[in-house]
């Protein structure tokens, strides 16, 4: 028998997907549903100065209408639980939620929440991290994070950068920046909450990481882990955006509220705004190597904007620092990687994370730094790339396995050389 | 004009959560007295097919085909925490837990097996094609399921395991970034082919060669599915995506505005698997999910340059982006 | 309420709608067959493309009046674990099939295709699928699906 390892071994759910079998959270329902929706922020900051749930609540088929001081706990968030469940006072980014309703119908929800009354006082808002990170700018997240907007900061330094920029021979200096964007799952957010016969809270839901959303929902409802049930159906992809909990405590709480199963499903609009996106961020750098091609000194300066709320911000910012160099061996350096909250859609993980936006810097700097050396983009990079042995800016000895080589050496035939064009 | 050109992209990609945070998974397996298995994980897979992935691991260390393997994952109620899908970890993670849980299972079932045989050492004794018995003696020998039921009914062994695997990283200080984040770390290479038309800005990406360094694939069609789907995301990024924000507010969350790549977007995709074998991973592997994406925004960008002299330097490389570029050079503006 | 009347998969419905109940919400809320998905609800990504009349449309702009006295197939519709159609086992067999939330409707899409030209160019296949997102597979694995199962209808 050849090995199973390596080999074409078929999935083992491909065949109830062909078939439309497979089950995604919005194909499971339950009998006596209600079905829930969440009213969003239109404003990027303000404050609530007086929130009527009266109307809603009046509107026949209204099973419930909660909002902040009906979770006993009001805090999530995969870092810092700096985010509320439900908006209590103050609104950060336009999307934050503030009501939950739930009704016998997903049409008379959507009306219930259209009449909710809300008296918003606007406040100044940030869009920009640089400006957000200067000294003054009011702070968006006092209580958890302190006086500044600079959630984070990792300093990566190596060597003796005089000494380094002393033996460039040349230097290449720019400016780089990568926008914000969505992973665009193709299944956007939909849960099925119940209690159940044992009075256990039973979530199914469609998540990257079930037990992580289980003790979001314990907390947040005051419950214990052990009455909490979170069952993954099939996942439409997920790349990041359903790391921090979603649709899942809401529907939680209306369903422990109620006590009735509750379905909800996001429109595509709604998921945009109900899951985190990635970092824009603003790169600096400046890299210098030695006529014969040796990288020898770089300095870069990242800034990614957290958007409102952390998230994995931290973590992503340290990843892009350390990733900064890109996979090669640079003996001086400084590197200095922050993120800055704003009033924007919050950021969080998504395939790559932090490790994907400086790609777009330290991969044109090679390229640059080829032109002004006149040498091949193949021979720059093999002069300087990580093989087993090498030593990353953070000091870590690559001991292990290192392919870089041989797949730079597998498509490096694939590249025009000079002349092959025409 | 239509004009073409070539770019390369190098990158490294940590995986796992890393910086000393404890990276745990965890898994339960049992095997049945068909000689059938159940592994436990919460592990979900969200499309990369981890599942498929687990059960290869439990089918080539007891002998079967994947498909007498249940891979039951990601329900609280019933399967361990194996952290989240994410980070690359699932393969390296929960793959090493799994591996580690059913050859728990698996030494004792060989303890058993060498006590019946008379064989002197448990490692004497191998699993294959559904059989078990003395490694080269095929006289002494047999089927799995006969010796499961006979272990169970006569003599009350039940081969049931439960398995936790770390992966071992340090945090990095927060004075100077020094310290030993990741482990391990995987590679990739790409190059891209871009046709730009310098009348219209546009950029069509007409291939892409994509050479992964995953330490070993476990799957083969899975890791070519993971380039591929990689390269795509790629696609996006270089040159269609933008979550277009007015204070604050998302002008365009929408399919019909928020444009992904659809099947006339994506170039020709060749995918190379480099496996550089990973001693702390299972069977060498490493992990490929992130990293299929990383090298192909930057090939892109400099295979534009390639192809028409402008190096575009924020995202994405829209035809607007590339015009102004193009003029800026045609009015002997710095190219780069 | 108005009347339907419907054939889905070569059965009969008849049942009473909202005037301006979407053809989706009909399939999938009162009719149960849910394998047909909702991805954007504005006909961008093909999730909900069923075969209408022997043509695909995007079940989520079309009104469910609109299907009156009309047959549509559904991915439930189309072969099962004894039989399955050939598009369903070359996704298998290929490997196209990643989270599965766009398989159903990249099912019917090359159904369709098929059914009415059974050896198509690959640009013909690009062009017939380019109405289906997908966000996983990058496409390459679902062209060549879809490839595989031309060959075997026919007979090539």
């Amino acid at each position: 028998m050849t090995s199973v390892i390596g080999s074409r071994a078929v999935r083992e759910d491909a065949w109830g997907k062909v078939f439309g079998q497979a089950k995604y959270p919005a194909d499971v329902n339950l009998p006596g549903q209600i079905y829930g929706v969440v009213l969003r922020s239109p404003h990027p900051h303000a404050r609530i100065r007086r929130l009527d749930v009266r109307k809603a609540r009046e509107l026949t088929g209204v099973a419930a209408v909660l909002t902040a001081s009906d979770v006993p706990h009001n805090s999530h968030g995969v870092l810092f639980r700096d985010q509320p469940v439900l908006v209590s006072e103050r609104i950060r980014m336009v999307g934050d939620p503030l009501v939950a309703v739930a009704a016998e119908s997903p049409e008379t929800a959507r009306e219930a929440a259209r009449l909710v009354e809300i008296e918003y006082e606007l406040l100044p808002a940030l869009f920009n991290p640089e400006e957000a990170m200067r000294p003054g700018a009011p702070a968006l997240h006092p209580e958890v994070h302190g006086e500044s907007n600079v959630l984070y900061h990792l300093p990566v330094v190596k060597g003796d950068l005089a000494k380094g920029w002393a033996s460039a021979d040349v230097v290449v200096e720019q400016d780089y920046s990568t926008q914000m964007v969505d992973h665009a799952f193709l299944q956007p957010e939909a849960v099925l909450a119940q209690v159940d016969e044992r009075g256990h809270l039973v979530v199914q839901a469609a998540t990257q990481y079930p037990h992580y959303d289980r003790g979001e929902i314990a907390h947040a409802l005051g419950i214990k882990v052990s009455r909490v049930q979170v069952k993954t159906l099939s996942v439409g992809g997920s790349f990041g955006g359903r790391e921090d909990i979603s649709l899942q405590l809401v529907a939680a709480l209306l369903a422990y509220r109620t006590l009735r199963p509750v379905k909800m499903e996001n429109s595509r609009e709604e998921s945009f705004y109900s899951h985190c996106k990635r970092h824009p961020m603003t790169m600096h750098y400046k890299t210098g190597a030695t006529r014969e091609g040796k990288l020898v000194a770089m300095e870069a300066r990242i800034v990614g904007d957290a958007g409102a709320y952390a998230s994995w911000s931290p973590n992503i910012l340290r990843k892009a620092a350390i990733h900064a160099t890109g996979p090669y061996e640079i003996p001086n350096l400084r590197v200095d990687s922050y993120a800055v909250f704003t009033n924007n859609p919050w950021t969080g993980a998504m395939r790559g994370f932090g490790a994907a936006q400086p790609v777009l810097a330290y991969e044109s700097q090679m390229e640059l730094l080829a032109k002004k050396l006149k040498i091949s983009p193949v021979e720059i990079r093999l002069r300087n790339m990580f093989r087993t042995g090498s030593t990353t800016a953070t000091g870590q000895a690559l001991t292990g396995s290192v392919g870089l080589e041989e797949c730079l050496q597998k498509v490096a035939p694939f590249l025009w050389k000079e002349g092959d064009r025409e | 004009m239509k004009k073409r050109g070539t770019g390369l992209s190098c990158t490294w990609y940590g995986t796992g959560y890393g910086n000393g945070f404890p990276d745990v998974s965890s898994a339960f397996v049992e095997i049945h007295d068909d000689g059938t298995a159940t592994v436990l994980t919460g592990a979900v897979d969200v499309g990369q097919g981890s599942s498929t992935v687990f059960a290869q691991i439990m089918a080539e260390e007891l002998g079967l085909n994947p498909e007498d393997i249940l891979v039951c994952s990601g329900d609280t109620d019933v399967t361990p925490d194996s952290g989240t899908t994410a980070a690359t970890r699932q393969t390296y993670n929960t793959g090493n837990a799994v591996l580690k849980a059913v050859r728990q299972a698996k030494l004792r079932l060989q303890e058993f097996a060498a006590r019946k045989f008379s064989c002197p050492s448990p490692e004497g004794i191998e699993f294959k094609e559904g059989m078990i018995g003395v490694r080269g003696d095929p006289s002494r020998s047999m089927p799995l399921s006969e010796l499961v039921w006979e272990a169970r009914l006569l003599h009350g062994e039940r081969f049931i395991s439960a398995a936790s695997f770390t992966a071992q990283t340090t945090p990095v200080s927060l004075e100077n970034g020094q310290g030993a984040p990741y482990w391990p770390y995987a590679f990739g290479c790409q190059a891209a082919e871009v046709e730009v038309d310098t009348e219209t800005g546009t950029v069509r990406v007409l291939k892409i060669v994509a050479a992964h360094d995953l330490g070993r694939a476990v799957n083969l069609t899975q890791a070519e599915g993971q380039i591929a789907g990689g390269v795509a995301q790629g696609v996006g990024y270089a040159l269609l995506e933008e979550v277009e924000l007015t204070e604050g507010r998302i002008k365009n969350p929408a399919f019909a505005k928020y444009l992904i790549p659809t099947a006339l977007d994506v170039p020709e995709i060749e995918s190379m698997i480099v496996e550089e074998p990973e001693d702390t991973g299972p069977y060498g592997a490493k992990g490929l999910g992130e990293p299929a994406m990383l090298p192909t925004v930057a090939a892109i960008i400099n295979a534009i340059d390639a192809a028409v002299g402008v190096r575009i330097t924020a995202l994405p490389a829209t035809p607007e982006k590339i015009l102004a570029a193009l003029a800026e050079k045609e009015r002997g503006g710095s190219g780069d | 309420m108005v009347e339907l009347e419907l054939t889905v998969n070569e059965k009969t419905y008849k049942l009473e709608i909202e005037p301006d109940e979407r053809l989706i919400d009909v399939l999938r809320r009162r009719l149960g067959f849910t394998g047909t998905k909702e991805g954007c609800g504005e006909g961008e990504c093909g999730a909900c493309t069923v075969i209408l009349d022997g043509r695909t449309v995007n079940s989520c702009l079309v009104l469910g009046v609109q299907a009156h006295g009309r047959k549509i197939i559904t991915i439930e519709g189309v072969g099962d674990r004894r039989r399955p159609h050939p598009v369903q086992r070359a996704f298998v067999e290929e490997g196209a099939v990643q989270c599965g939330y766009c398989t159903p409707g990249m099912v019917l899409s090359a159904k369709a295709l098929l059914d009415k030209n059974s050896d198509p160019s690959p640009q013909e296949i690009g062009v017939a699928m380019s109405g289906n997102l997908c966000r996983c597979t990058g496409y390459d694995k679902i062209l060549r699906a879809v490839q595989r199962a031309a060959r075997e209808v026919s007979g090539k």
